[in-house]
């Protein structure tokens, strides 16, 4: 199990935390390094939805733009029969995950474990993003428990479990959330976690005492894999230096080659529960 | 191979040949004994010299000393910082044993450090080059940041040290990473030296001695780390009657008691401090208590205690007791019922027994344990977690001092460790027992040293200091082994001028684990085994030394050029918690560092200081390694430690006997720093938020603005009817100076849409101008 997100993570931030007391701040004109654009493609593969993928480029950090679609790339899915899908450039808003998308598929997509599926990417500049990925099996979640606190009434909060499974035989890497109503909102929870310490074991995640009596709450279990795994904690990593004099600034771990991005199939478990 | 093998045989050929001569022309005796201080407190370091003849020596951590003069009359200085120089003429017809008792330059508290030149002198003399001591009284001078005097702060204004950020304690010396400076309080390895994140030592000012910095040129005696030596002793504590001093601060309290053990036998000190931040925010969290928004601040407070006892079992045996413990103490309780505990510290302790067999051999036997630890504490109703770090060390030593003929004398001995490293302790358990997870990391290593250097007195003008160290450690299966050439001579040109040279090779088979930017209390200690090979130095540096304005100025330059071999660092993303494999998370690469040191020291005098400039590199580089691209696609960068330019200055000035002005002036250039070269969007599996993910390039490829300071203070002494007291004032930054501390990038908000219209970046200082007053006691 990976405790970095919680304890250690609080931790290291304590030292800022006592140095913002006594800190000032200003405004500077700084010249930051410069550098070629990079393909940045981020792409999430579900069976039985229509791939989506977004394709921009990097731009300079204090660049006033924020972000640059790029109707000229071409994007091929390759699915696991082999066959080639050419993603349209037709930019939309997907009103189920609320994310803009600029190319879409014509059909949708059909995974099964273990599937394998390819990105490319091409431009008229010479860019070559390509990508691989498989999807992970399925974790069922066991069970979810939640228990209130023994503070007065108005002032009850309870905290949730979620156990599975871990599998013996492999390493395994886990995303899990909770949100309130619906998945398309902020989360109240998200961590990743891996099997380094729970190999084969029943493992149990939670949260602290959070939620309100009557709250609604979805919780997923995302089985990924390490390659997922590495780019969230990269930009996890890299998002946190900003800030923190005591961060070692991360590269981004892409799950793709020739550019920056994410390209992965996901296999999730869900339940909804009412906390009564 | 072959160059060390030729080098450990020219070394051995060279000790056989310059065995000791038979006597001729003049008998010659041996003079030794004790230097102390009014008080009968030992004052290691003091210097015993004969001008005339153009020899001395230094006492040694017991204020013993020994040396070997010509028979007749002889004129001594006897010297010590902080006390009034002694000269004294002796008729020298056997050998004698002489102690000598050297007055207070002043009264306890404050005083303006007074020298006699023949310290100087000795520094211009002695082979050794490249190391500064200091005393606790000039600490003690200074203006310090919330008027905490710190000693490790004091030698960041020596030239050849960096700061590792502002109001931080920690080293880096000639281009070394703060992990690989070997602290020592009486000779017990210290590992952590610091509380609160760094911005304050462990070495309680009250209760220290002197600390003795070496950058370079490092004699036999000490191994273990790459960059320097930082050997601080404590005080022994008044033999003579019951003392009672301390201090009130801004931020926390000091109480010292020191006497005698049983008159004319020994003596004993204890010293503590602690913070009192936790006395005001306890207060402050009670005045909110539920209050609806309120967030409880943390509850943060450190202590450290110092023991130090010694007792005279007789004409030749003496034994020091000395023991340390420090703790950090910090607690969050959350307001959704998640608390945390975390605490850290040092506990350290030393025995040493010290025999003389006869005025011209004595020996320093010490065993030694240290323990440095971590420990993390979650509760959740019924889920507890923790995690915990700690290396452990028990350690015998013993030096031999041996004045071998008149020309010769010979340092000799060993040291083995045993050292115990709990990488990483983790347990997270409920108490229904569907939660139970244990994972402990442990490894053991055992640490071994033998040496003998020889000060050769070749003649009036030529002085050798050169001496080997073998070392060797192994922790499992894993064995790794060293040979460490030592090497400083001295020529004079003339009596005011002085050319210096030194060499060391030095291997480090201990590492910390670390991928922050600074040190923290959940770095981990880490044994060398499997991949993770020694770290190994070689610095060679020389120097020339002026004696100038009758002795009143000592003016030195040295340049060093320092290879770095097995440096240590982690891939990105490297998981360095409770990881059985963390060998795999290592990579390894070559450092450099060459620089040159001005420094005008003036000791004598109403006004006294010094200024030092430094002009250094650092670079580092990891190539292409492990299935990684190394850091920074193997190209060479500069650590975050590396100043082009630094100019320090101090200036103490006794205005009147009750009156003292103090003042230090600091600039340096910018340190790199990893700034993002671009950004792009990153929206998530669901879109609600989306995230701007910066894209850094090259590690370390700005610079943040130069750095500069001055800091004053005033020292007023009372005349009270009963011991001693003083009011010291410091004024930290006074200037105001709006120093970086580092940059950070700000969303850019339109006011009426709220959307982003695009970033900026902004500087934070981290300390303002910074006022405080200590009242300081001494009954």
């Amino acid at each position: 199990m990976n405790f970095r997100p919680t304890s250690l993570r609080l931790l290291h931030t304590l030292p800022v935390f006592l140095l913002a007391n006594c800190g000032l701040q200003k405004d500077i004109d700084i010249e930051l390094p410069s550098g070629p654009a990079q393909l940045v493609a981020e792409c999430y593969l579900e069976d039985g939805i229509t791939p989506r993928l977004t394709v921009t480029e990097t731009v300079p950090y204090l660049s006033t733009t924020e972000t640059i679609t790029l109707p000229e790339v071409t994007v091929v899915l390759t699915l696991p029969n082999g066959t080639h899908d050419t993603l349209q450039y037709a930019p939309g808003l997907d009103r189920r995950t609320r994310k803009t998308y600029t190319h879409i598929s014509k059909r949708r997509l059909t995974a099964r474990p273990g599937n394998t599926f390819q990105l490319d990417i091409t431009d008229k500049q010479g860019r070559h993003l390509t990508g691989t990925a498989t999807m992970p099996t399925t974790i069922p979640i066991e069970s979810v428990e939640w228990k209130f606190n023994d503070k007065p009434e108005g002032e009850r909060q309870a905290y949730v479990l979620a156990r599975f499974q871990d599998p013996a035989n492999t390493t395994d890497f886990y995303r899990f959330q909770i949100h309130k109503n619906f998945v398309n909102k902020d989360t109240e929870s998200d961590y990743n976690v891996d099997d380094r310490l729970t190999n084969g074991q029943l493992v149990t995640l939670g949260t602290s005492y959070r939620f309100n009596p009557q709250d609604t709450l979805v919780i997923s279990l995302y089985h990924i894999d390490q390659p997922y795994y590495q780019f969230m904690q990269s930009t996890d990593d890299a998002r946190s230096a900003n800030g923190n004099p005591f961060a070692q600034p991360s590269a981004i771990r892409s799950t793709v080659q020739g550019g920056v991005g994410v390209f992965t199939v996901l296999n999730y478990q869900r339940k909804t529960v009412i906390l009564k | 191979m072959r160059f060390r093998l030729l080098l450990f045989v020219s070394l051995l050929g060279l000790l056989v040949v310059s065995a000791p001569l038979p006597a001729w022309a003049q008998a010659r005796f041996t003079l030794s004994g004790y230097v102390r201080a009014d008080s009968k407190e030992a004052l290691p370091g003091a210097t015993v010299a004969a001008p005339a003849l153009g020899t001395g020596v230094t006492a040694d951590s017991t204020g013993f000393y020994s040396v070997s003069l010509p028979a007749g009359t002889q004129d001594l200085v006897i010297s010590f910082i902080g006390y009034q120089t002694l000269t004294r003429t002796i008729n020298l017809t056997k050998n004698q044993r002489l102690s000598f008792s050297l007055a207070s330059a002043n009264n306890e508290l404050g005083e303006v450090v007074v020298q006699g030149s023949g310290t100087l002198e000795q520094k211009l003399r002695a082979p050794q080059m490249s190391v500064e001591r200091l005393t606790a009284r000039e600490a003690k001078l200074l203006p310090a940041l919330f008027g905490e005097v710190d000693i490790l702060k004091t030698l960041q204004l020596k030239p050849g040290v960096q700061n590792g950020g502002e109001g931080t304690s920690g080293l880096f010396v000639r281009g070394g990473s703060a992990d690989q400076n070997l602290f020592l309080l009486d000779d017990a390895v210290v590992y952590n030296p610091s509380h609160l994140f760094g911005l304050f030592s462990v070495f309680n000012s009250d209760a220290v001695q002197s600390v003795d910095l070496y950058k370079g040129g490092f004699p036999a005696q000490y191994g273990g780390r790459l960059s320097s030596v930082v050997d601080v002793k404590l005080r022994q504590g008044n033999p003579e009657k019951i003392g009672v001093s301390g201090g009130i601060g801004l931020i926390s309290s000091r109480l010292t008691v020191e006497g005698p053990v049983k008159k004319g036998k020994g003596s004993f000190l204890v010293s503590g401090r602690r913070t009192y931040f936790d006395i005001f925010t306890r207060q402050i969290n009670k005045l909110n208590e539920g209050s609806p928004d309120y967030n409880p601040i943390p509850d943060y407070y450190f202590y450290d205690f110092n023991f130090k006892a010694n007792y005279k079992l007789g004409d030749n045996d003496q034994v020091f007791l000395t023991g340390y413990l420090g703790r950090d103490i910090f607690g969050f309780n959350s307001t959704n019922g998640f608390n945390i505990s975390f605490n850290w510290g040092n506990t350290v302790g030393s025995l040493r027994w010290n025999h003389v067999f006869s005025p011209k051999l004595y020996v320093n036997t010490t065993v030694s344990g240290t323990d440095y630890k971590y420990q993390i504490g979650n509760q959740l109703d019924q889920f507890g977690f923790g995690i915990s770090s700690n290396i452990r060390d028990q350690a015998i030593r013993t030096d031999f001092d041996y004045a071998l003929s008149k020309r010769h004398a010979l340092k000799f001995g060993a040291t083995v460790t045993n050292h115990q490293f709990g990488v990483g302790r983790l347990n997270a358990n409920s108490g229904d027992g569907t939660l139970n997870i244990n994972s402990d990391v442990h490894y053991t290593g055992q640490e071994a040293g033998v040496y003998i250097s020889d000060n050769f007195r070749v003649n009036k003008n030529l002085q050798l200091d050169y001496g080997l160290r073998l070392t060797g450690f192994q922790s499992g299966s894993d064995h790794f082994g060293g040979i460490e050439p030592r090497f400083a001579g001295r020529y004079s040109i003339s009596p005011k001028t002085s050319l210096k040279l030194s060499y060391a090779q030095m291997y480090q088979y201990v590492h910390l684990v670390t991928n922050s930017g600074a040190t923290l209390p959940t770095d981990i200690w880490y044994p060398s085994r499997l991949n993770v090979k020694p770290q190994r130095s070689q610095q060679v540096a020389t120097g020339v030394s002026f004696l100038l304005g009758n002795g009143k100025f000592l003016l030195t330059d040295e340049v060093y050029y320092k290879w770095a071999h097995h440096q240590v660092d982690f891939r990105d993303g490297a998981q360095l918690f409770a990881n059985s494999d963390l060998d795999a998370e290592f990579l390894f690469g070559n450092g450099w560092a060459y620089g040159n040191e001005l420094y005008l020291e003036k000791k004598q005098g109403r006004t006294t200081g010094w200024i030092g400039y430094t002009l250094a590199w650092t670079k580092r580089k990891f190539p292409p390694q492990r299935g990684t691209t190394g850091i920074n696609n193997g190209e060479t960068f500069y650590p975050t430690y590396d100043r082009r330019h630094n100019l320090t200055a101090v200036v103490l000035h006794q205005l009147s006997t009750r009156f003292n002005l103090t003042g230090s002036f600091v600039f340096s250039s910018g340190n790199p720093t990893t700034l993002p070269q671009s950004r792009f969007i990153y929206q998530d599996i669901y879109g609600a938020n989306y995230n701007v993910v910066p894209v850094y390039p090259e590690r370390n490829s700005y610079r943040l603005a130069s750095y500069h300071r001055l800091d004053l203070g005033v020292v007023y002494k009372f005349r009270p009817r009963h011991g001693e007291q003083d009011l010291t004032l410091s004024i930290y930054n006074a200037y105001n100076h709006r120093n970086p501390y580092f940059i950070y990038f700000d969303q850019v908000k339109d006011e009426q849409t709220n959307l982003v219209i695009g970033y900026r970046a902004r500087q934070v200082s981290l300390f303002p101008v910074i006022p405080a007053l200590t009242y300081n006691f001494k009954f």
